[in-house]
């Protein structure tokens, strides 16, 4: 049982005792602060803290640091990547939709970015489909080329790990599997690069 | 470089984008229909039925069959492909939760979280019944007070319905309620 | 100027409304303390009259704000950030005066200022009535208050303007701030102008005007009813007259609620584009919350004021009626759940739930503090199982019962299972549906019996002679639905129930009316008049209930009747629907309002047996300075007794307009809806009316009749013995 279930049935039995004790009322003079009181008392306390935690998650914004939180990728061509399994190699993780205007402008940039340290093997590039549709991601990643790992974010599960709150943003997480760093808008291929290196360098 | 925020990012989908992209999907939806299996017609009401009982994934408690963004349309689109491909109303709800999660149906279909919502408020509501039935029939059978009970069975039972227009007199003039 | 004036006022409101709490607690503190001496008396006055002036000061104060912020809006004062964020140069000026509550910030302080002018109404007009009372009840309005104008000044500020920093770095060179930093001067009045951004579109409407105004009058009133109680129960008067104080404000405020919940009904209905009036949103139901309980408590404050029972309960009532206010406002405003109508997320969310925490618990505490000692015992107990308070009590069941459900729908289980489960749902019209007809069929049927149960004993077979003539109505009413074409079993025991129920109420006004008249040999209305003039709450009452059940009807008919379709036209084919079509006429696309939207509009023809019955302009409109939410879909409607023909344009052919896409709603009794809303308006004027505020004739008369009645009542309960 839940802590609202249990609150809630509290609450009713509360109700009952209430009642039941007003009509008892006459015949007893004084009574003691009851179980149902406290009970009732416990439950409003119990209720605000319910409440407290999902205010404060709900304020919970994108990590910066610390180790970013794990997932497994599927990606459009039928693989599955987990980002635990990458460690000693700096990912770089993109939340993009087909249907944004800003992922239009950077796509390039990232393609670009990509294309400096392909070969290295020292960097992984993955790009998370969010709340979008099969088909258009395709047609988004043929029309630009893209040629790094992407994936659907399956049940939005990575988006709300992440906390993100629109596309685009990205996260670059470092060989430790800390965060390195977190950009909030869109990137350039320069830009990027910086911190990439800084990641292998660090 | 403009950053949109998320509730907003799917509504301002742009328009331009929207018929570009509804282009595009026309020439990949005319290429799959070559060499797949004949397409069954489809109607917008069969779109929207469903369309109806799922949200939209990024906007907020909005059905997609009322929806306007271009995201939106574009999801319509899909479920349009699924029927016109021959999946039940069922297989494409589940497709959706399993791509979006289970805040695109309302009510979950995860089955402890189903049973969780639907079951807890009738749960309640049977407990609550019970403990004013309860109430009543315990305090109906008190008879500690008899002269209270006197007073108001002399009010309610004596006056007999007949006298009707004697009891609306005697409400109006003192009885207020 | 402007934003200085608001600034200050605001400020100093914060001070006054402390300073009557402060003299409030002084003045009860010495009258306690000091006991009857004549000296003290005066002074323990001097010091509440204080308190009292102070809150109608603080009153005029937050006036004096609005109005300064709202002078800023008339005169395009686009440095005041607010002014600059909720309108632009191309909007008209009506819409203009409303962004005063067109966003967070202007709302709050609006809302503010509407909490303050019932605490000041209050104070004034019960102030003889409620002497003992006013101390205490000055001090939890005020603390309210106070509450709320903090938020303004601090968390909020409405009138913080924009400034920019000479000599600072590009990026932290534009700052917002009340009061002017240093070194800073104000941006170029042209450049605000050209970028303000507008009032969100969907706020563009006339319902949307006047819809959040009443819903705020009718959240905010409960603070005094709240305020009556909390007094009542800390100053240890637990007589009845917290409730003959609370009970009228909790009318008045139950009248704003429900004008504000069907005005915002009427809106989604015109503007959101959907063919529904009610969408079970989260946002939506918060303030559906208030509204049940506090339904629930001006049935059961009934039973407190004629049996002196369910004291404790009626306690709890009234103040989780206000908590459901705050908490409504606080979940609304935090973003705590997500929702079209919810506000940008904003920090004032862990200061508001403090607030309600607190708010909540300490009223919690004071009444069983009360109630451990004894004072808050019943006098009377259960007449029968079958008597008006057992039924009042499965009301009162009823009602809570929905409470639970539309709140565990809505905040519950999706925080639950979010910080239990990790995952996000939505509990959708889907549950609403499933959960809530049951309780809903059961309201009804009380609503059908109880009014004809009377207090203390009913029995059985005399419940079934007062119910044979209603439901033999109901009977023929429901033959007629029949001969009409219904036929769905479901939709008819629906109809049943609820038609009893209205029945019901309108027979029992009958009654009273004839039997007035014969008794008194006056013509009808006269008699229909005087019942209401004598006994307003009762008749008031059931002119409500008849509104619900005229709503009712509206619901079920619109609800399991709907019927939609969607379709791609050319210009000039029709489409088919339940009996009429739709034929396409022309596309108007481009067109450009007074505002800067770009409207598109589709000309069609509504037909039914071939005959023309409409023309109608449903549209798109499309914002282009707005960013965000952008366009915006109006129906065309045509309204009929039997129906409203609903069509939207969905889509159209952009490059020779030459098809378009419509949905077209059918929704069937949807207008019972609106026009039982205004009997249920009208009703609760009813209730609400004071008695004394009567023509002198009426007056004249009632003065000579009354005479008359009583000895016949008293008569007759003799003779009864």
């Amino acid at each position: 049982m839940t802590t609202v279930e249990a609150q809630q049935r509290d609450l009713m039995l509360d109700q009952q005792e209430v009642l039941q004790e007003t009509a008892d009322a006459p015949a007893v003079k004084g009574r003691r602060f009851g179980v149902g009181s406290i009970v009732l008392l416990v439950g409003v306390i119990a209720a605000a803290a319910t409440f407290a935690l999902a205010l404060a998650r709900q304020g919970q914004t994108q990590p910066t640091q610390g180790i970013a939180p794990d997932f497994a990728l599927e990606t459009f061509s039928g693989e599955t990547v987990r980002l635990s399994d990458l460690r000693g190699k700096v990912v770089v993780i993109n939340f993009w939709a087909s249907w944004c205007g800003p992922c239009r402008d950077e796509a390039p940039h990232l393609q670009q970015a990509w294309e400096r340290y392909q070969n290295s093997g020292e960097v992984v590039f993955m790009g998370v489909a969010y709340a979008d549709n099969g088909p258009r991601s395709i047609a988004y990643l043929e029309e630009f080329g893209i040629t790094y790992l992407n994936g659907p974010d399956l049940g939005t599960r990575i988006s709300e790990a992440y906390h993100i709150q629109g596309v685009p943003e990205t996260f670059i997480v470092g060989r430790d599997g800390e965060i390195e760093q977190f950009i909030y808008a869109g990137v350039s291929a320069d830009s990027l690069s910086q911190i990439i290196d800084r990641a292998l360098a660090g | 470089m403009q950053k949109m925020p998320m509730p907003l990012t799917a509504a301002a989908a742009l328009i331009v984008l929207f018929f570009v992209l509804h282009g595009l999907t026309t020439q990949v939806a005319v290429a799959q229909d070559t060499g797949t299996p004949p397409v069954i017609p489809v109607t917008d009401d069969q779109v929207n039925a469903i369309a109806k009982t799922l949200y939209c994934p990024v906007c907020e408690n909005i059905t997609l069959d009322t929806c306007g963004t271009a995201a939106c349309a574009d999801w319509r689109y899909e479920i349009r492909l699924q029927l016109e491909a021959g999946r039940t109303t069922e297989e494409i709800r589940e497709d959706f939760v399993r791509r979006f999660g289970d805040r695109v149906v309302g009510t979950p279909l995860d089955p402890v979280l189903r049973a969780l919502s639907l079951a807890l408020p009738y749960a309640a509501a049977v407990l609550g019944l019970a403990a004013a039935v309860f109430v009543v029939v315990r305090l109906t059978r008190r008879t500690d007070n008899p002269a209270t009970r006197l007073a108001a069975s002399a009010v309610a039972e004596t006056a007999p319905r007949t006298d009707y227009a004697d009891q609306i007199e005697r409400d109006l003039a003192g009885d207020r309620l | 100027m402007l934003a200085e004036i608001g600034v200050f006022t605001t400020a100093f409101a914060l001070l006054t409304a402390l300073y009557a709490i402060g003299a409030a607690l002084w003045g009860e503190r010495r009258a306690r303390a000091g006991g009857r001496e004549a000296g003290r008396e005066a002074g323990r006055e001097a010091f509440t009259v204080s308190a009292r002036n102070a809150v109608i000061l603080t009153f005029l104060l937050l006036l004096t704000g609005s109005g300064s912020l709202m002078v800023a809006l008339y005169t395009e004062e686009y440095q005041i950030a607010y002014v600059w964020s909720v309108t632009n140069p191309q909007m008209p000026m009506f819409y203009r005066l409303t962004a005063l509550w067109g966003s967070q910030a202007g709302s709050l302080l609006f809302w503010t200022l509407l909490m303050s002018a019932f605490s000041a109404a209050a104070v004034t007009l019960n102030w003889r009535s409620q002497r003992r009372l006013m101390p205490y009840a000055i001090v939890y309005m005020m603390a309210a208050v106070a509450f709320f104008v903090a938020l303004v000044l601090f968390v909020e500020n409405p009138f913080d303007r924009w400034w920019i920093l000479e000599g600072a770095p590009v990026d932290s060179a534009v700052v917002k701030a009340a009061l002017i930093p240093a070194g800073a001067v104000a941006p170029s009045a042209a450049r605000l102008a050209e970028t303000a951004n507008g009032l969100n579109p969907m706020l563009r409407h006339f319902g949307m005007a006047i819809h959040p105004p009443m819903l705020y009058l009718g959240f905010v009133g409960f603070v005094i009813p709240f305020a009556f109680a909390m007094s009542a129960l800390a100053s240890g008067d637990l007589s009845s007259n917290w409730i003959k104080a609370s009970r009228r404000w909790a009318l008045i405020a139950w009248l704003f609620l429900s004008l504000g919940l069907i005005l915002g009904g009427r809106w989604a209905y015109d503007v959101l584009g959907w063919g529904g009036y009610w969408g079970w949103d989260p946002v939506e139901n918060a303030a559906f919350l208030p509204w049940l309980v506090g339904t629930a408590l001006l049935h059961s404050i009934m039973i407190q004021e004629k049996r002196g029972m369910l004291k404790t309960w009626n306690m709890f009532l009234v103040i989780f009626t206000f908590s459901a206010v705050i908490f409504g406002t606080f979940a609304t405003r935090s973003g705590l759940v997500d929702s079209v109508h919810s506000f940008a997320r904003s920090e004032i969310g862990f200061p508001m739930f403090g607030f309600w925490f607190l708010l909540t618990l300490s009223a919690v505490a004071l009444i069983l503090w009360r109630r451990s000692r004894g004072e808050l015992r019943d006098e009377r107990h259960f007449g029968g199982i079958l008597s008006r308070e057992s039924l009042f009590v499965l009301n009162n069941f009823v009602f809570v019962a929905l409470t639970i459900a539309v709140f565990w729908g809505s905040f519950g289980a999706p925080i639950v299972s979010e910080l239990v489960m990790n995952t996000n749902i939505t509990l959708g019209a889907e549950y609403f549906k499933s959960v809530t007809p049951p309780l809903f069929i059961l309201m009804y049927i009380l609503m059908g019996v109880a009014p004809l149960s009377a207090w203390g004993v009913a029995s059985m077979p005399r419940l079934g002679r007062a119910l044979l003539l209603p439901a033999l109505l109901t009977l023929a009413t429901l033959a007629l639905f029949v001969a009409g074409g219904t036929t769905h079993l479901g939709a008819l025991f629906g109809y049943g129930i609820v038609l009893l129920a209205g029945w019901v109420a309108l027979i029992e006004t009958v009654r009273g009316m004839l039997a007035r008249q014969k008794a008194h040999r006056e013509p009808v209305y006269v008699s229909l008049l005087s019942l209401f003039a004598r006994n307003p709450r009762r008749y008031g009452g059931y002119l409500i209930h008849l509104g619900i059940t005229v709503i009712g009807i509206g619901v079920i008919g619109s609800t399991l009747f709907q019927q939609e379709t969607q379709q791609t036209l050319s210009v000039g084919e029709s489409l088919n629907i339940g009996g009429y079509s739709l034929r396409f006429d022309e596309l108007m696309a481009g067109q450009i309002s007074d505002d800067g939207r770009l409207m598109d509009i589709a000309l069609v023809t509504v037909l039914r047996d071939g005959a023309e019955i409409a023309h109608l302009r449903p549209r798109r409109d499309f914002f282009p300075q707005t960013e965000g939410m952008n366009t915006m879909t109006i129906a065309g409607a045509h309204s009929t007794l039997e129906n409203d023909f609903y069509v939207l344009l969905v889509e159209w052919e952009p490059i020779n307009q030459n098809s378009a896409t419509f949905k077209v709603y059918i929704n069937p009794l949807i207008n019972l809806v609106w026009w039982g809303s205004i009997l249920l308006i009208f009703g609760t004027l009813a209730a609400g009316w004071k008695h004394e505020v009567l023509p002198a004739r009426m007056r004249q008369e009632m003065r000579a009749e009354e005479g008359a009645a009583v000895p016949t009542g008293r008569l007759a309960r003799k003779g009864a013995q």
